[in-house]
């Protein structure tokens, strides 16, 4: 306890306040836009810090990764255009949402999840991290696998209405995510002999494409000269019921239990954390049917599943020095920077540093409720009522910057270009667009660890099924899978009755 | 993989007119990184930046260009223009290793070598009940075993691989090589007992030889490394002329004009010694190494030559 009281005095200075109160509404903002990331914005960032109070340059860290994971919702919410890979389950229901005119709820809902799953997490890290780090060693190349699997299974879930068309589109993910070179084998796969396809395609760049496009061409289609009046766009605030609170509460739970399983795992990452918690939210309510058309459960689920994810993401890289995500990694860049020595002795090497940085992360999770609200619907929404003329050439322009800072090369607009004429046919013929972007996450993961399995066995298949955790995994995956029917076997059945 | 990275892109395409040695440098420095942001090359290289910005009074912008084992950023890299504003951060691995497995569009001549900034060691490390401690035990454990002792390293027909597969063919060992993402899932594997054997960088493993939960027989540099005292460095084993190690530079495009090279160069030197710097490089278990020019071009082909003797063997 010392050991936060400690460290909580030195957070509530004036520098590592005023810098998460900055770095919080800068993190929303580049959540916000298309093609900013807040990997980009922090490698930006931190060299600046390296002459700073290591704690002003932590407290930046923390504002802008959480700030960021909740701003990607407010485009997916107004535009359908997610702002991060980790808002695409948000603009399922999200979006439909504003479509009926409660684009302030969704933000709402999005704000104040948000900003729970953010601190479920940060006090996650805070108590028990440091034990379950330990555990998630005990997940080998075989865990992976499943896990991945695991993740791909919940794809049957969102494929909609046509499974067919929602396989084609995670087939067409997966051979996506076989680009570039084999880590296994040091070959190149359908890299047709250009050189910057070596690294695959960036994931960034597709969704981007694949996403903001269709949207944006979808604007442009209904040659909208005027944008919506301010009575058209309902801003009010209402604030919660307390029956509506309390109908949150269950999502809430199960998403920050999901986002901080899925952190605490190096290399899952918030993608998965979100598709996860919408999936199960979807699972467990009575009517799943009202999923995707504008059920605030649903954004609840996914918006609290990605913050979630963010402080427990922390929880390896600062009690065993193993950096789960690229965020981690410049964290422990950050602290190598100055001095310390990232691995389990952290704790005792500079106590108030680790332990003012996880409060630093509880702190702009707490932020997130006063600056995210006001900020999303005063300034953001207001975006809406720009008329089409004005705000489909400035959501291109924002893409097209996005995208070319993230490896400064030309051909990564073509890649966006193409990606996202892509997106505007397959939604044109209804072919979900989530099941992509799963894939090519999900693929080298599976295919990966897979391998690396194998080469561990000897090539003995069956390590893959006798191990505890594996058959655990295992279970579950086919609980994700058959659960929906059965539920929907039930169903009927009552009906008939 | 900045805002600022993306304007100076833009005005390099667009100047037109050749440096003259008595004005550079007179604008930003573009410098590309072959690796993400966050990893062992993006630390050092972003340290010495600011270093840099300070002694030549001029700002530099760090564009990272990850993939392919560093082959992605070091193809890119190659078609700037040599006029001292672009420059490459990179690790030996993209020049001398990767070339070997990957069919890549440059080739050593690709590139006017500046200097060398530092090195390290890879280190091999078991866990504390290994039923060897020394690095003569360790190679006899692991030659009396063939094929039973899995090791993860950084990457197949990585630097680290082939700093062990020299030691290994020397020794007619036989073990199981699991290519992992980076030292870090290396270690993750290693702490949960799915490889036996930790490969990699000295500075991510040190923690838990510290702690008595690992214990490191063998480095794979020529001398011993004093930040391991267990560990037999290759002269003691009898094999310093098979010592591989991870070092850092930076280089230019190809036909970069020799003044330039030289002030840089110089520049560079001062800057790695600094005494903050070389504290820096301690904390990740490196030491200060700069070899300069058309030193580091002969260093860089001997090294190549070397490893693509390796890699033969291997059947890579």
């Amino acid at each position: 306890m010392e050991f936060y009281t400690n460290a909580l005095a030195q957070v509530l200075t004036v520098g590592p306040l005023v810098a998460m109160i900055g770095a919080t509404l800068l993190g929303v903002f580049i959540g916000a836009l298309p093609g900013l990331n807040p990997v980009m914005a922090i490698a930006l960032l931190l060299p600046l810090t390296y002459s700073m109070d290591p704690l002003v340059a932590l407290g930046m860290v923390a504002g802008i990764y959480n700030g960021s994971m909740y701003g990607g919702a407010i485009p997916a919410i107004l535009l359908r255009i997610p702002g991060t890979p980790a808002s695409i389950a948000t603009t399922f229901d999200g979006f439909p949402m504003a479509d009926r005119g409660e684009a302030s709820k969704a933000l709402k809902i999005a704000c104040w999840s948000s900003a729970v799953g953010g601190i479920a997490s940060a006090i996650a890290l805070m108590t028990v991290g440091p034990l379950l780090a330990r555990v998630t060693l005990h997940f080998g190349p075989a865990e992976y696998f499943w896990i991945a699997i695991f993740g791909m299974a919940s794809v049957g879930v969102m494929v909609g209405s046509d499974p067919v068309k929602g396989i084609m589109a995670a087939v067409l993910g997966l051979l996506i995510g076989t680009m570039g070179i084999d880590t296994l084998s040091g070959q190149a796969r359908f890299t047709f002999e250009q050189t910057w396809l070596l690294g695959g395609l960036d994931l960034i760049v597709v969704l981007v494409g694949l996403y903001a496009l269709p949207p944006v061409l979808q604007l442009a289609e209904k040659c909208d000269l005027k944008g919506l009046s301010a009575a058209q766009l309902k801003l009010t605030n209402m604030p919660f019921t307390r029956a509506e609170l309390r109908s949150f509460l269950p999502t809430w739970l199960r998403s920050s239990g999901i986002g901080i399983a899925v952190g605490i795992l190096p290399g899952a990452g918030g993608n998965i954390a979100a598709f996860l918690s919408y999936n199960a939210a979807k699972n467990a309510s009575d009517d799943p049917e009202s999923f995707g058309k504008g059920n605030p459960q649903g954004v609840a689920a996914a918006e609290c599943g990605n913050n979630a994810d963010n402080a427990a993401s922390m929880i390896p890289a600062l009690s065993l020095g193993i950096p789960g995500n690229v965020v981690a990694a410049l964290v422990l860049s950050a602290l190598t920077i100055h001095g310390l020595q990232p691995g389990p002795q952290l704790f005792h090497q500079n106590p108030v540093l680790v332990g003012g940085f996880m409060m630093e992360m509880l702190l702009t999770s707490v932020l997130i409720f006063a600056l995210g609200g006001t900020l999303a619907t005063r300034v953001f929404a207001q975006f809406q009522r720009l008329p089409g003329v004005l705000l489909v050439p400035s959501i291109l322009i924002l893409m097209c910057v996005g995208v070319y800072v993230i490896n400064g090369r030309p051909v990564d607009l073509w890649v966006m270009l193409g990606a996202g004429l892509i997106g505007y046919l397959f939604e044109k013929v209804n072919v979900p667009l989530a099941p992509i972007i799963l894939g090519m996450i999900l693929g080298p993961m599976a295919e990966q660890s897979v391998r690396r399995a194998l080469l561990i066995s000897r090539g003995d298949a069956t390590e893959l099924f006798t191990r505890p955790i594996s058959a655990v995994l295992i279970v579950m995956t086919l609980l994700v899978i058959v659960w929906p029917v059965v539920k929907a076997l039930r169903r009927r059945r009552l009906r008939a009755r | 993989m900045t805002f600022k990275a993306a304007c100076i892109g833009l005005t390099a395409a667009a100047a037109l007119a050749a440096p003259v040695l008595a004005e550079y440098p007179e604008r930003t420095i573009e410098m590309t990184i072959p690796a993400g942001a966050g990893g062992g090359t993006d630390t050092s290289a972003r340290k010495l930046a600011i270093l840099l910005e300070e002694k030549l009074g001029t700002s530099i912008a760090i564009l990272n260009v990850g993939g392919g084992g560093g082959s992605v950023g070091a193809s890119q890299f190659m078609q700037a223009k040599p006029d001292g504003y672009a420059l490459f951060a990179t690790w030996n691995s993209p020049l001398t290793t990767v070339p070997q497995v990957q069919n890549v569009a440059y080739s050593l001549d690709s590139f006017t070598p500046i200097a060398s900034t530092s090195e390290t060691a890879y280190t091999l490390c078991v866990k504390a009940d290994f039923p060897a401690t020394t690095g003569e035990e360790f190679l006899a454990e692991l030659a009396a075993n063939p094929g039973k002792y899995t090791y993860g390293n950084d990457g197949i027909g990585g630097t680290m691989q082939l700093a062990a597969e020299r030691i290994f063919q020397t020794r007619q060992i036989e073990a199981v090589a699991i290519p992992f993402g980076g030292a870090g899932e290396t270690l993750q594997n290693f702490l949960g007992g799915h490889v036996d054997i930790y490969g990699g960088s000295i500075s991510t493993v040190l923690p838990y030889v510290e702690s008595g939960e690992a214990k490191c027989p063998l480095v794979t540099s020529a001398a011993d490394v004093p930040a391991l005292p267990g560990a037999s460095g290759l002269e003691a084993l009898g094999m310093a002329d098979k010592e591989t190690l991870l070092w850092r530079a930076i280089l230019g495009p190809k036909g970069l004009d020799p003044q330039i090279v030289s002030l840089l160069a110089d520049t560079i030197e001062e800057a790695v010694n600094d005494p903050g710097y070389v504290e820096f490089l301690k904390t990740k278990g490196e030491v200060p190494n700069v070899v300069k020019g058309e030193a580091l071009g002969a260093r860089l082909q001997a090294e190549f030559d070397a490893l693509a003797a390796v890699s033969k063997a291997l059947g890579l």
